[in-house]
């Protein structure tokens, strides 16, 4: 892909990382990195990068708009998220020094067990 | 397991569940290229005691801070393509509205079910790729 193609398929593929994220309440990097590695071609670090910078307005108009209609807390999830700012660069910083594979094995394992309990827990009746 | 309440009266008063999720959510965010709420959701859920909507709605206000942190770390490195973060964020942002307007109607169990299914999807996606 080249030239407008390219940005009309990444605005296109943006609302559908958008619509998720702000469903999912996630900032939409674990769909939008895969996509800008094996589509765009970028490599895992830029691809990361690049998909931190559109996650950050998705995140502000998404807390809007929950903001508006009085859902959740938006105060204690900022405060949440400046502690988690520390950590943020911490982990920012390892990634450019670390080969990730090892730990996303191990991350992607931990995920699955969650997403077992989340939909035992949706499925069965309390 | 008991919810956990939130002080506003201080800045940085929050419980000690809570900025342990925001610290692990801020690593694995930065790590993996992920914006934390994967890492927080679960953790604000099943640890925290918060219901699966306000969850990802305080998950979505803590990536703010946390994603902030990262591009300023990735724009140091100047790894940040910014014409494709910008088309994609023009989409983002657009959808960002519809799925934030879902998140306020949709009843907890049914959004447990997708958030379960999503994350069984990642976890699939992170093995077959490495």
């Amino acid at each position: 892909m080249t030239g407008v193609v390219l940005y009309v398929v990444l605005a296109a593929f943006g609302v559908v990382t958008g619509g998720a994220a702000g469903l999912l309440g996630v900032g939409g990097g674990t769909l939008m990195v895969p996509f800008l590695t094996l589509a765009v071609g970028l490599t895992q670090h830029e691809a990361e990068a690049t998909s931190l910078l559109v996650v950050l307005p998705t995140a502000i108009v998404a807390s809007v708009v929950l903001r508006r209609r009085g859902v959740g807390d938006l105060g204690a999830g900022l405060r949440i998220g400046l502690l988690g700012a520390a950590g943020g660069v911490l982990g920012a910083l390892l990634a450019l020094a670390l080969p990730g594979e090892v730990l996303r094995i191990v991350f992607a394992c931990f995920l699955g067990l969650v997403a077992v309990r989340l939909i035992r827990d949706s499925l069965l009746a309390r | 397991m008991r919810p956990v309440a939130v002080r506003p009266s201080r800045l940085l008063a929050l419980e000690p569940r809570l900025v342990g999720i925001g610290l692990a959510g801020g690593v694995l965010s930065g790590l993996l290229g992920v914006g934390g709420g994967i890492v927080m959701v679960p953790l604000l859920v099943y640890w925290a005691g918060q219901s699966q909507r306000d969850a990802h709605a305080t998950s979505l206000a803590a990536i703010i801070p946390i994603s902030c942190a990262s591009v300023l770390t990735y724009g140091i490195a100047g790894e940040i393509h910014p014409w494709e973060a910008l088309a994609l964020a023009a989409g983002s942002i657009a959808g960002a509205r519809i799925g934030a307007g879902a998140l306020t109607r949709i009843s907890e169990r049914p959004l447990k079910l997708v958030f379960g299914i999503f994350l069984a999807a990642v976890s699939v996606l992170m093995l077959v790729r490495s």
